[in-house]
């Protein structure tokens, strides 16, 4: 079937099939590979992309469902020019990934929380971030950027 | 990566519809309301559908409205909108509550209530607590509708009472009122939880006395359940209630069909009862569990 | 030497050299590369954990349309089809028999995922099942059959001189004593005795195994891994397909995660066969579900006693450690070598007697997993620690510091000596701790110390090369892991060329390209690589100083470096005016190499001592047994830390994962079947399970062989965080936990034990 959704930014048309999941189709499909995948049960949140702004499991996630939709990925954060969003700068400056693997995912979580609400506690943050895993850093450098982007994304407003 | 199997979804125009592609495709149809649970179990093989029918495409069956004294919650509101929903959060504040700690944010903002119910995962949240709140679903098929108890609705683990062709259009949940205290705790290891314990009371004055209680647990057992004698210990002065919860406790331990598994043994699970219905009671009547 | 304030590049927390990349979701990995003409694989594995393949039926499997072949253990003609470092035993593809459930029986080649998936389900196997041999025991016990029916033949790779190849069910046994234990017990004023237990984990690498092949129509295999020793899989790769060094290029681009487990060959050889049966590239990509079960950690049962004299004073230690090996030998014997040498622990212990095994059984194959045998051991020895400085009267902390070596004293007669200062890590541990404040109900606190005979084998091979217009490229075999050592050998070459990090490159891992490295793990690669790096910087600076003598027509030794170049009188030349005016041409390059090897001040072992030091404050919920960080420290005697930020986080990182075996990882084997092999089942640290209070602490005395003094980290936390929770525990309760991990369910089962001894 073809589906059109706006896909970083970009209006996009692709032939799916029906069964393909939204991980597979912007993998394969569209060479999105920055969107990572792991442990296919919907737990380590390495594939999160956002639709319409909320994070889904992309592994999990019918790429039908995206009809119409706005998909991000991680490849669609950095402005036109290349600037990092803020969250991706506060990743960088807090040492917040080793392997990077999960880095994508969290980031995408994070910016589904800091969109909403940038005005977040660290038991916001820790709630909404649960379900995206790391086995690398520990935690408290990715607690930290995630911090360090609120106070930034505050300040635009 | 695991591929899912070729499958085909439909569209249906109506929950009518719906349920003439139910009865049309038979075994090798299932309602698709989210898919959390769903395509997990297609990606492994457990579930084989060749026809996926897609409910969330039926305009006004993920609508959250208050009619009757009771919030009505279409069946493919996802749990994450039911979390957020400002009718919810006022009209049944332990359901928005509960549904904010459902697994994680990916699967709230994908999975339904709906979807949950029919799916009857042992470990899910939503039911026990639906259990305490007198929930009802509505089931929809080509020959009528009707309202089904969430207490009647569960037969097992991962099954339901539908009968053939019905479609589940819609949860309805009494408000909650103000001589209702309830609350829904659960203990958690690993991503499923180990045990989710739903208390439900009235009191006519604010907390001294409950005239009536229901109680339910899940996860510790194949399907949720509610512990009916344990309600029955549940009532009188606060002093009364508090005393009797490790009775009330025993009683909805010996109700359900405790489990030993990788969660926990029998002795632990009933242990946890024990905590956890004092630590609900607490928190049920808003104050500090433990 | 250079005093840390003068370094410009080095001992800054400079920003990840794959940090864009890591960030914007360029950077790739094996997973989601693709070559042209490529085809995919997928795995039959075993439903049994010991039979004998009767016969394997593929005809339906080949009548599926996209499907282009189908290997099983009966086409491996012509190959050497068992590969091992250690011991030659893992055939690439079931041949004849399998071992345990989950062993690849059959791999389809399609064209792509989707038909190779569903021809799967097509091929018949017909087993005759036998008798499976789960556990340690069973496979110990007179008469029950040997799990590989030959003695393997010493296959060891150099740098494994001391395995005696398998006999039996038992894969290695290594013994390591020193003094009379028998004597120092019978007269020790102090003894603790007791059977521990260290659970099966797995290292959950998010990027699950993968690995493109292609072996070409002209014999040249190309292979494309997640492996974390490339130089190692070629080794193995060579072996199998009877290829010269030469025609076997390995290649590693990030790699998501590997904690020990993508040490040495995986999935490799499966694929290469795949590609040279179909005569096409090759992609096999395991699930993280298979992933379980191809690598776990080896679990172990340590029975230990450590005796102390009335002043206080260990006197002897002796143990037996039984670790479960699984089905294939893969790095257990490294693991069980390691776990004899590591129980010793940090201490001067004037008796010593260690008898370790590891033990084949028909459960997934154990290999390397973070720490190598030390959090296995670590937990029996330092939880012995504390039950002794408990019995001695005195305080765990002054325990430590009275019986822990001092630098450049040795614990290990014949090895190097503790080159780093214990009982000052110890010291300030227990201050960052603050130990002295009261503890609310419920609360304990401990600290606790490992060292772990760390670097593996020093053969480190390293060049760089230095162009005209002043950039510089290391060429490196260590492979980046997240460890951050792109970073950090680029640092080196900055630091010593005088050129700012922007102009230098890493290039690697690729054995076409870089030179040997032997592996990247037992934290060598800042001290091995990092020293290879800075001396070929060095040797490359040697030879622009030739070069610029001749140039400027002076003597070399009237030449005097600078940063970034020469200097004779007042005429400064830079490193690419050096070239430029000695080749009269644009664009030249010269090499600058090392070779390090097992000499000089490299001789003796282990490479250094890679340090753990801990201290965790915990809260326990009486009610339900769970355990939950309060406070957690860190110290990284790491001599001197390359970049401080990269080196807090790996020990954040181990201590981390540590967490996870002290709380609640775990693999689960109900009879033959691994109950617990997805991540719905099998539990990680969370965000959640993040400490309050997390303080870390870095020790740079440079005492290390490693450049300015540099050791290792990122093992050394991993070590003592579950014993340090259990002493904690101990504290908060007295009960003593022995069995890992301290699942709430296990610490309420023993609260309620001790309670019911209590009231009788």
């Amino acid at each position: 079937m073809n589906i059109g959704f706006e896909l970083n930014g970009k209006p996009t048309i692709l032939e799916i099939e029906q069964r393909e999941t939204l991980a597979e189709v912007l993998r394969g499909r569209c060479r999105l590979t920055g969107v990572k995948v792991s442990c296919e049960a919907q737990v380590c949140g390495s594939c999160t992309v956002l639709v319409d702004d909320l994070p889904v499991s992309a592994c999990t996630f019918l790429a039908y469902e995206v009809r119409g939709k706005r998909v991000t990925t991680i490849e669609g954060l950095a402005d036109e020019s290349g600037r990092l969003h803020p969250l991706q700068q506060a990743f960088l400056d807090n040492f917040a990934f080793q392997c990077g693997f999960c880095t994508p995912g969290m980031i995408l979580a994070a910016k589904s929380l800091l969109d909403e609400n940038s005005n977040v506690t660290d038991a916001e943050i820790v709630a909404h971030m649960n379900g995206n895993l790391c086995r690398c850093t520990g935690y408290l450098p990715i607690l930290k950027a995630i911090r360090q982007a609120a106070t930034e994304l505050r300040g635009q407003k | 990566m695991t591929t899912l199997s070729r499958f085909e979804i439909h569209q249906p125009a109506s929950v009518l519809e719906a349920s003439q592609m139910l009865a049309q495709y038979g075994d090798d149809a299932g309602i698709y309301a989210g898919g959390t649970e769903l395509l997990l179990a297609m990606k492994h093989a457990a579930l084989n559908y060749r026809h996926l029918i897609d409910l969330k495409v039926i305009l006004g069956l993920n609508s959250i409205n208050v009619r009757n004294g009771s919030l009505e919650i279409g069946a493919t509101s996802a749990h994450r909108s039911i979390e957020r929903s400002a009718i919810v959060r006022q009209n049944q504040p332990a359901l928005a509550e509960m549904e904010s700690q459902v697994a994680n944010v990916r699967v709230r903002v994908t999975g339904t209530l709906g979807g949950n119910l029919c799916f009857a995962e042992p470990h899910s949240d939503p039911a026990t607590l639906l259990l305490v709140l007198g929930g009802t679903v509505r089931a929809e098929s080509a020959t009528g509708a009707r309202e089904i108890p969430v207490a009647e609705l569960i037969a097992g683990a991962y099954a339901n009472n539908f009968l053939p062709g019905e479609v589940l259009t819609k949860i309805t949940v009494p408000c909650a009122k103000p001589s209702h205290r309830a609350g829904y705790m659960k203990f958690q290891v690993h991503e499923r939880p180990t045990l989710g314990l739903g208390l439900w009371m009235e009191t006519p004055d604010d907390g001294r006395t409950f005239t009536s209680a229901r109680v339910a647990v899940g996860c510790v057992c194949p399907f949720p359940t509610r512990g009916v004698e344990a309600e029955k210990v549940l009532t009188g002065s606060r002093g009364e209630v508090e005393k009797r919860l490790p009775e009330a406790a025993d009683l909805i331990a010996d109700a359900a069909d405790l489990v030993d598994d990788h969660e926990g043994s029998v002795e632990y699970k009933r242990h946890l009862i024990h905590i956890f219905l004092r630590r609900v009671f607490r928190k049920a009547l808003r104050e500090p569990v433990s | 030497m250079k005093e840390r304030s003068e370094f410009a590049v080095v001992n800054h927390s400079v920003p990840r050299g794959d940090g864009i990349a890591k960030v914007t979701g360029s950077a790739v990995y094996t997973s989601d590369m693709a070559v042209e003409h490529m085809a995919w694989a997928k795995v039959l594995r075993s439903p049994f954990a010991r039979a004998r393949i009767l016969s394997i039926d593929i005809s339906q499997a080949k009548s599926q349309p996209g499907l282009i072949d189908v290997l099983t253990g009966g086409d491996l003609k012509g190959l050497s089809p068992y590969y091992g470092h250690g011991v030659r035993d893992h055939p690439l593809i079931a041949i004849g028999q399998v071992r345990f459930v989950g062993e690849p029986v059959a791999a389809v080649i399609a064209e792509d995922e989707l038909t190779a998936q569903e021809a799967l389900g097509k091929i018949v196997v017909e087993y005759e099942e036998l008798d499976a041999i789960l556990d340690v025991d069973t496979a110990l016990a007179q008469g029950t059959p040997r799990i590989h029916e030959t003695d393997f033949a010493d296959g060891a790779f150099r740098g494994f001189d001391d395995f005696p190849g398998a006999a039996g069910n038992i894969c290695q046994a290594v013994h390591v004593a020193w003094g009379d234990v028998d004597a120092a017990f019978a007269v020790a004023a102090h003894i603790a005795e007791g059977e521990f237990y260290f659970p099966m984990v797995y290292a959950y690498a998010m990027e699950p195994y993968v690995a493109i092949a292609d072996y070409d129509a002209k014999g040249q295999l190309t292979v494309y891994s997640s492996a974390q020793h490339p130089f190692m899989v070629r080794h193995d790769l060579a072996q199998v397909f009877g290829l010269p060094l030469n025609s076997v290029r390995v290649i590693v681009p990030y790699v998501g995660g590997g904690y020990g487990s993508k040490s040495y060959t995986k999935i490799e050889p499966l694929v290469a066969a795949c590609s040279w049966k179909a005569g096409r590239p090759v992609k096999l990509q395991l699930s993280v579900e298979e992933a379980f079960l191809t690598t776990r950690g080896d679990d172990a049962r340590v029975r230990i006693r450590t005796a102390a004299d009335a002043k206080g004073q260990l006197v002897a230690r002796q143990a037996t450690i039984h670790l479960n090996t699984g089905a294939y030998a893969e790095n257990s014997p490294m693991v069980c070598r390691k776990a004899a040498n590591r129980i010793v622990g940090p201490y001067r212990i004037p008796n010593v007697k260690i008898d370790c095994f590891a033990v084949y059984t028909n459960t997934v194959p154990a290999s390397s997993y973070r720490g190598l045998g030390g959090a296995q051991v670590t937990f029996p020895g330092e939880s012995q620690i504390d039950e002794l400085a408990e019995k001695s009267g005195c305080d765990s902390v002054e325990f430590r510091l009275k019986n822990l070596a001092q630098s450049r004293e040795s614990i290990h007669p014949g090895m190097r000596p503790i080159d780093a200062d214990l009982p000052g890590d110890v010291r300030e541990a227990a201050r960052m701790l603050r130990m002295d404040r009261p503890l609310a109900p419920g609360r304990g606190r401990a600290v606790c110390c490992s060292a772990s005979d760390a670097g593996a084998h020093p053969v480190t091979l390293a060049m760089v090369q230095i162009y005209a217009d002043g950039s510089v490229s290391v060429l490196s075999g260590s492979t980046e892991i997240g460890q951050g050592s792109h970073t950090v050998l680029a640092q080196i070459a900055a630091e010593e060329m005088g050129v700012p990090l922007e102009k230098v490159r890493l290039v690697g891992s690729d054995t076409a390209v870089t030179l040997f490295e032997r592996s990247t793990g037992a934290s060598r690669t800042t001290t091995l690589m990092g020293r290879a790096v800075l001396e070929a910087c060095r040797e490359a600076i040697a030879q622009c100083k030739v070069m610029a003598a001749e140039v400027l027509g002076v003597p070399a030794e009237a030449l005097v470096e600078e940063r970034g170049g020469i200097r004779s009188g007042e005429t400064r030349l830079t490193w690419s005016e050096i070239l430029e005016k000695y080749f009269q041409m644009e664009g030249c390059s010269i090499i600058g190499r090392a070779y390090l090897r097992k000499a000089g001040d490299l001789k003796l072992v282990p490479v250094f001592w890679e340090i753990g030091v801990v201290g965790v404050e915990i809260a326990l919920d009486e009610e339900t047994g769970r355990i939950t960080l309060e406070s957690l420290v860190t110290i990284g005697d790491v001599g001197l830390a390359i970049n401080p930020a990269m080196t807090e986080g790996q020990d954040l990182g181990a201590a981390t994962m540590g967490l996870g075996a002290g709380l609640f990882e775990e693999l689960i084997y109900d009879g033959q079947q691994l109950m617990n092999g997805t991540m719905l089942e099998y539990r990680v640290p969370r965000f959640s399970d993040l400490a309050n209070n997390v303080e870390m602490k870095l020790v740079q005395n440079r005492d290390g062989v490693g450049p300015y003094g540099a050791k290792g980290g990122g093992e050394g936390a991993v070590n003592p965080i579950s014993p340090c929770i259990a002493n904690a525990l101990h504290q908060a309760t007295g009960v003593r936990m022995r069995t890992l991990p301290l699942t709430p369910e296990r610490v309420w089962k023993a609260l309620q034990e001790k309670k019911a001894r209590a009231s009788t």
